[in-house]
């Protein structure tokens, strides 16, 4: 099992290293306009092929580059309802708050749990090294995170269940 | 004008299937000799030329799968695998980690990872900028 996640996160980090040589485009379409091409999807010619890598059958991380920016979508490992609303949550909680991380985005792709988006200018001011090392200790934290408020509140429901069944012994 | 490019690539999808069934049978009478890496080079050898037609993409990638999957020792089979068959193993590995299948997938991701260092990264960028053969 840790293993394939290994493996899995890997093929992620090998392919985003070839994927993120991103250089500055200003828009083709209207003057003194500078668009991540990635979201617009306009010129077939500025875009790379779509890459989908699959875990299972219920994890998966989508990657579409541009010649300016570069969209990481994620799809999160979801074992039951619980775990289901937790990610939902937890993962909506981090998107409002897409200004703090820059280079995430505030809503996910449709489908997906979680994007990303990474443009020329975070290349420039950040290391692409660091942004790549980003993205994969954000996946490995996400697994844990997630286990993590789940048993926490297991434990809370189970406290509160015992105290609250006392009065009636 | 569009229509005779249609027959043309409809006589031509006949011609590629068929070539692909032989090709098969081919791959599994050297599986049954215990020689997956001479089966994964013919089926990465002749791949469908340009085609647009789905069925062959398909029915070729159904071959090279099974060439894939049968696949035991991966650093025996780099050591047997010419570099001319790199890139278009590439762009096999990504098409099958497209497909949500567990076996699949975790096949793809070994031989992805030691493919990436015999290869480099050239290699993963020629199969992401590659838009004119898709598999």
């Amino acid at each position: 099992m840790a293993s394939t996640l290994r493996l899995y996160l890997t093929c992620i980090r090998n392919t985003l290293e070839a994927a993120l040589c991103l250089q500055n485009f200003p828009c083709q379409e209207v003057e003194r306009h500078n668009k991540p091409e990635v979201e617009l999807k306009t010129s077939p010619e500025l875009l790379l092929n779509p890459i989908l890598i699959c875990r299972n059958e219920s994890e998966k991380c989508l990657i579409e580059t541009s010649i300016n920016s570069l969209r990481i979508s994620l799809k999160v490992k979801q074992a039951d309802e619980l775990e289901n609303i937790l990610t939902k949550k937890f993962l909506r909680f981090l998107s409002m708050r897409a200004e703090a991380f820059q280079v995430l985005r505030r809503k996910p792709i449709q489908g997906y749990d979680i994007s990303f988006l990474i443009t020329n200018y975070h290349c420039e001011e950040m290391q692409k090294q660091k942004l790549i090392d980003f993205i994969v200790q954000f996946m490995e934290d996400i697994d844990k995170e997630i286990s993590e408020l789940k048993m926490s509140v297991n434990t809370r429901g189970r406290l509160v269940a015992t105290e609250f069944l006392k009065q009636f012994i | 004008m569009a229509g005779t490019e249609e027959f043309v690539e409809a006589d031509n999808a006949e011609v590629i299937i068929a070539r692909i069934e032989h090709k098969s049978r081919k791959i599994e009478s050297l599986l049954k000799q215990f020689k997956p890496v001479e089966a994964l080079k013919t089926a990465l050898e002749v791949s469908p030329p340009k085609t647009r037609d789905e069925r062959c993409k398909s029915a070729n990638w159904i071959v090279v799968h099974r060439a894939i999957m049968a696949i035991k020792d991966v650093d025996g089979m780099f050591s047997l695998l010419d570099p001319e068959y790199y890139d278009i193993l590439m762009k096999y590995l990504y098409r099958g980690l497209y497909a949500a299948d567990r076996h699949t997938c975790d096949q793809c991701l070994r031989i992805h990872e030691k493919l990436t260092e015999k290869a480099g990264l050239g290699c993963t960028l020629r199969a992401l900028a590659d838009t004119v053969n898709i598999f």
